[in-house]
């Protein structure tokens, strides 16, 4: 009885599928590695959820992994040849993925595109996915950095949160009036660790004032690093700022022992909640009167691996990626990376309003492929001129010669 | 000893014996072969070749000789990471057994609660390193830590030393944190030597008119020889990995005060992917640890002999 059920079920089921077979196509399913966690409704879940229920002939295997581990494991099954299609990768290691051809070259499928329009983007985010003239990934959003104020501890030290410092030298002034070591308060609280967040944090200060990742020992990175040198001599800004990640710099802020911070957009998706003060955000202040504005540009990117049996499918994941960018600021915590995305009732309408305007000044890391080992050099000489182990001139100029060898390395 | 010896020449030789008893020896030593030998014997050889990580699986890489070697001794930060790797182990061990001793000693003497008490104890052991590292990086915070909180309270220190980011005092810092968390390992094995001594040595001693540091000198220390050696070596093969707590606390910061060799070798490798340099560095360390690994199976042969 029991056999012949199951005998006529699967006759049955094999009728089904043969009578289906010809109306549509076998699924094709793509495995999407991501640092999003599936229990946070988070961008990769949300959007490969929605794409497949649009897309029935495509399945998205969607798998986290950790941030601190995502691009070795994506390089390792690169080199094994069991990678994902797709895989979530920080910006300023695209070059790294592009330059081994780890990574599809999507300016043919870009081209033919009828949703992707590279001219959308903000040049920070274009120029993090762009290898030698190819677009080898796509921004999955954005994020930067803006100036957040404690408005009622201005208030307090006589001074107008509606007027922001917009140079160094007024954040310098600033941050003197409102620090108060009775109040266990700073002026500024930033990041100057030993990692890729510091390197995120100092390049806009050098930047602004002329130089650039690049060329690091010029004046302009010399005046940037003595600035930073002198908020933390001047106990300005906490000498914890040396081994805090940005978000432990932030939570001084809510916390109020620290009256202004730098940090981004992430904040406004929970810690800025446990502010219980008013505040508001500003620009970055620049190097001097008429400087140019410059600011970070942070977050990952989705691209594709050579290894993909099915770019084609994974493309038009992407494609569904760009055409939401809409709803980064209000659902997923991210700045769009294109222009005129905005979001119609954005959250923080005020803050928002900082973070685009500060897109237009995102400047990519790099991109070179030799990129650890850059941000690397640069995390020595500013923490070794922090702890006065060595001038901000001493210190760039071993930077800089580490930065120039390790890109000669990496062009053989 | 000498009638065993002649017995054992009457033995068959290793070729003649049953394929079962042979299965039996080659399973393990195929086991160590795939997951101790295979990977050092592979590093090694990434040590003297240009890695790319991206093709980590070809053995057919460009040989280099010993320049990754050359590139880490001429690397500005060799020098300093070297001392610290140093000061680290050492300051770390010799408090980690020290105190362990101490503590041992303390709870072998019969109190109530004794062994409730070294049970707590182990409550840090089995704590995980990045746990601890957390845990300690907020008691270090420079501004709002509890070690300054009581240390100021107390009325010890008037300014707030930053031991985290200050660089005189990062490395010292490092080691304290690592020193709670070694010394209930070392309280255990050391508690279990003492366990391991005769009480009526100790009566005999006490009848003759030994005090308890005559007792402690002449009695305790000797027969602990084998068992100190045991945890020094194994406190020195540990400290040598101690990696989570470091990423922990200071990541290695600031500008290297408080990196020590194990933590920069994974900088190297997975961090500015520089394989070659990360592997010569893991086989320099390799070498040290099998120094300290030899000298330890040496002082448990010595003790079986005894």
């Amino acid at each position: 009885m029991y056999r012949s059920t199951t005998a006529s079920l699967a006759a049955g089921l094999v009728a089904l599928a043969l009578q289906s077979s010809p109306v549509r196509a076998e699924p094709v399913t793509l495995t999407f590695w991501t640092i999003d966690k599936p229990d946070q409704a988070q961008q990769s879940y949300v959007l490969a959820h929605e794409f497949e229920t649009k897309n029935p002939d495509i399945r998205i295997a969607v798998k986290h992994v950790d941030f601190a581990d995502i691009s070795n494991d994506a390089i390792r099954a690169v080199a094994t040849g069991s990678g994902p299609d797709l895989v979530s990768i920080d910006n300023p290691e695209v070059a790294l993925f592009a330059s081994h051809g780890a990574f599809v070259d999507l300016t043919p499928m870009i081209k033919a595109s009828k949703i992707i329009d590279p001219a959308r983007f903000f040049p920070g985010p274009l120029a993090s996915v762009t290898w030698k003239g190819g677009i080898y990934a796509l921004p999955r959003g954005s994020n930067t950095l803006a100036l957040y104020l404690n408005d009622d501890a201005f208030r307090r030290a006589k001074l107008d949160p509606a007027r922001p410092p917009a140079t160094w030298a007024e954040l310098r002034a600033d941050a003197a009036k409102l620090t108060d070591p009775a109040a266990n308060r700073y002026g500024l609280a930033f990041s100057a660790i030993a990692d890729e967040e510091g390197t995120f944090q100092f390049l806009p200060w050098i930047q602004s004032a002329g130089g650039d990742w690049n060329k690091v020992n010029g004046a302009a990175g010399v005046s940037a690093l003595t600035f930073w040198q002198g908020l933390i001599d001047d106990k300005l800004a906490s000498r914890d700022t040396l081994v805090r990640a940005q978000t432990d710099s932030f939570q001084t802020f809510v916390a109020g022992n620290a009256a202004m911070a730098i940090s981004g957009p992430w904040e406004l998706s929970g810690p800025i909640a446990g502010a219980r003060f008013a505040w508001s955000t500003a620009l970055l202040p620049v190097a001097g009167p008429g400087a140019p504005h410059a600011s970070a540009l942070g977050e990952h990117t989705f691209g594709i691996l050579h290894t993909s049996a099915h770019p084609a499918a994974a493309f038009r994941f992407l494609e569904y990626v760009y055409s939401q960018e809409g709803r980064d600021w209000n659902e997923f915590g991210m700045l769009p990376s294109i222009r005129n995305a905005d979001p119609k009732n954005p959250a923080h309408p005020k803050a928002y309003a900082t973070f685009i305007e500060e897109m237009r000044y995102a400047r990519v890391r790099g991109p070179s492929p030799a990129w650890p080992s850059i941000s690397k050099a640069i995390q020595s000489a500013y923490q070794g001129a922090l702890t006065h182990q060595a001038t901000p001139q001493q210190a760039l100029d071993a930077g800089q010669s580490a930065i120039d060898s390790a890109r000669e390395e990496a062009s053989p | 000893m000498s009638a065993r010896r002649r017995s054992g020449q009457d033995r068959p030789g290793f070729l003649h014996r049953s394929g079962f008893e042979t299965a039996l020896l080659a399973a393990p030593v195929l086991f160590l072969v795939a997951v101790s030998a295979l990977p050092v014997l592979y590093t090694i050889a990434m040590s003297v070749q240009s890695v790319d990580m991206f093709d980590i699986l070809s053995l057919h890489r460009p040989f280099v000789g010993l320049r990754n070697y050359i590139h880490l001794f001429h690397n500005p930060a060799a020098g300093r990471i070297a001392l610290n790797t140093l000061l680290f182990t050492t300051c770390s061990v010799v408090a980690q057994v020290t105190i362990g001793f101490a503590l041992a000693v303390f709870f072998q003497r019969r109190f109530p609660g004794a062994a409730t008490i070294r049970g707590v104890f182990l409550a840090a052991w089995i704590m995980p390193g990045l746990v601890v590292g957390a845990i300690w990086k907020w008691m270090f915070a420079g501004d709002s830590g509890v070690v300054n909180a009581i240390l100021a309270a107390s009325g010890l220190i008037h300014a707030h030393p930053f031991w985290l980011s200050d660089p005189h005092l990062a490395l010292p810092a490092v080691i304290i944190a690592n020193i709670w968390l070694g010394v209930p390992f070392n309280m255990i094995l050391l508690s279990v030597g003492l366990a391991a001594i005769p009480r009526d040595l100790y009566e005999a001693a006490a009848m003759d008119g030994a005090g308890s540091i005559r007792s402690f000198v002449s009695i305790t220390l000797p027969m602990m020889r084998a068992t100190i050696a045991a945890v020094v070596s194994l406190g020195i093969i540990f400290t040598l990995q101690q990696y989570d707590l470091i990423s922990g606390l200071t990541e290695g910061g600031p500008a290297n005060a408080s990196n020590v060799a194990q933590y920069w070798s994974w900088q190297l490798s997975f961090q500015t992917y520089q394989i070659g340099q990360g592997s010569a560095l893991a086989v320099l360390m390799l070498a040290v640890t099998a120094l300290v690994a030899s000298i330890y199976v040496s002082s448990t042969r010595r003790e079986v002999v005894a």
